[in-house]
């Protein structure tokens, strides 16, 4: 059994160990080099969920693009962080964001959070060949309002590949930074004053773009924030009432740059 | 006895003639276009009126909730299939109305040996300015009029549409304020359910004012504002008419 399916009780390990795997596991030697987008984290700040995300998307050691939105808005009240391959991942977003509008307008009522939560999860296994064979590998992070309780509180959520779905108490992070910003996170939430969930949401950008730094130094594959070359992030703030991006001017203004 | 053609004529009528009377007690929808958006207003006794379809689309209907709804959900079938497999922006009013809900509409009415559909509709499309908003008044038969901006009414009888119609082109066409919009269509909705003139023995301004206070006693008006500036790509959004200060 390879190294990659050591997982006590994997049918697919088993199934591959046999020979019938249901899905080619080695990656072809003439397939496209992947694009890969990283890192995106979420924390809950004083305000609501801050989800961040650095905005290079690379293949290989090539730095494809620095302009990419990998914090997506799925619908007013959900937000998606992707890691992972760009391709499959947006394709995920239009299929929440149709499939969430849709519900909601020929229901009239909002899709609840468990049912968003678990849509995503279904998209993930959906995506299980891909993933085995290594090409289409997405790792995202949801953010939600739950309005099963009063007042309404914006939730985390972090998945796996396969879409197990996990909620997060303080913090998630995901992409190839996501180990030094998970490590500044979780010194921060113990020892920190403030701790990043007590920061407004003006102490609370300025972490995270700190954060974004932080990881950038490094993982190259994260394209960090330079307010020199007007590189910055995308920052969304999800509260009870809603979605509010924070604008590159915002960041400036909160980085106390000019 | 349908295979003789005037019979199937004689038959058409009818049903024409069934419909109209089932739609008689039917309250009336309007839509009005606005510089910042497009307003659709109605008066619901325990059914809902105005509707949101999709990013810039809506709609209002009066008839039997059943049919009203079955038209919506195809409506918003149709909308999303096209914003899915195409994109968001290739969702056109024009096409929904004229190649899917007319032809299906007009199909129907022609079944003799079906229930006709039971409704009067009226469908919005936001334009990126005020000079580009569409506006379709469609019928229970398939048949339908677009306009470009203005004010458009959906009656249950064609008299009283065209009255009231005439009325609010030909003295209200100019106004730019939603509430104030919204308190000249309630003022027209009184006028035709209570069925009076829309001639010089029309009841005076503040008669209009205070009837349509005392007539939605008891029910729910409806407001639907597509407004034409705003963050998200859906731009419908429910008002009651506390909130537009009415």
């Amino acid at each position: 059994m390879s190294q990659s399916h050591a997982i006590a009780g994997d049918f697919l390990a088993l199934l591959q160990t046999h020979g019938v795997s249901p899905s080619r596991i080695e990656t072809s030697a003439a397939a496209p080099i992947q694009i890969q987008a990283t890192t995106v984290f979420a924390f809950h700040c004083a305000d609501g969920v801050l989800m961040a995300g650095d905005r290079r998307a690379t293949a290989g050691n090539v730095i494809v693009t620095d302009k990419v939105d990998k914090i997506i808005e799925i619908d007013s009240t959900s937000l998606l962080a992707i890691a992972g391959v760009p391709a499959t991942a947006f394709e995920m977003a239009r299929t929440l964001q149709t499939s969430f509008e849709y519900y909601r307008r020929s229901q009239l009522q909002p899709l609840s959070l468990p049912a968003r939560v678990r849509a995503l999860a279904r998209l993930l296994r959906e995506n299980l060949p891909m993933t085995l064979q290594g090409v289409g590998v997405v790792v995202p992070l949801f953010a939600g309002v739950d309005h099963t309780v009063s007042p309404a509180q914006p939730r985390i959520y972090f998945y796996d590949p396969l879409g197990a779905q996990f909620q997060a108490v303080g913090y998630a992070a995901s992409g190839s930074g996501s180990g030094t910003i998970r490590s500044v996170l979780s010194f921060e939430e113990n020892y920190g004053k403030p701790k990043p969930s007590e920061m407004k949401i003006k102490d609370a950008v300025r972490f995270a773009l700190r954060c974004l730094m932080t990881a950038s130094e490094f993982d190259s594959a994260t394209g960090g924030v330079n307010p020199a070359s007007d590189t910055f992030a995308t920052l969304k703030l999800l509260t009870d009432k809603g979605i509010e991006t924070i604008s590159e001017a915002k960041q400036k203004e909160f980085l106390g740059v000019s | 006895m349908t295979e003789e053609p005037y019979r199937w004529l004689e038959a058409v009528s009818n049903r024409r003639d069934y419909v109209r009377e089932q739609l008689k007690s039917a309250a009336p929808a309007f839509a009005a276009s606005l510089p910042d958006g497009i307003l659709l207003l109605g008066v619901g006794s325990g059914q809902s009126k105005v509707f949101e379809l999709f990013d810039r689309h809506a709609l209002a209907g009066l008839g039997h909730p059943a049919d009203i709804e079955k038209i919506r959900q195809a409506a918003i079938d149709a909308a999303h299939m096209e914003a899915f497999t195409r994109a968001p922006e290739d969702v056109s009013l024009r096409r929904l109305v004229s190649f899917g809900l007319s032809p299906q509409l007009k199909t129907n009415f022609e079944q003799i040996y079906s229930a006709p559909f039971l409704v009067e509709l009226l469908l919005a499309e936001l334009g990126n300015e005020p000079g580009k908003d569409l506006l379709f008044r469609l019928h229970f038969d398939g048949s339908f009029q677009m306009q470009t901006g203005g004010i458009v009414t959906a009656a249950s009888t064609t008299d009283g549409e065209a009255a009231a119609q005439k009325w609010l082109n030909e003295n209200f066409k100019n106004i730019t304020d939603r509430k104030q919009m919204a308190e000249v269509l309630l003022q027209a909705w009184w006028l035709l359910v209570e069925n009076k003139p829309f001639d010089d023995k029309m009841p005076g301004e503040q008669d209009r004012k205070a009837g349509w206070r005392e007539a939605v006693k008891g029910r729910t008006v409806e407001v639907g504002w597509l407004a034409r500036e705003a963050a998200r790509a859906a731009r419908y959004q429910p008002q009651s008419a506390a909130e537009l200060g009415l």
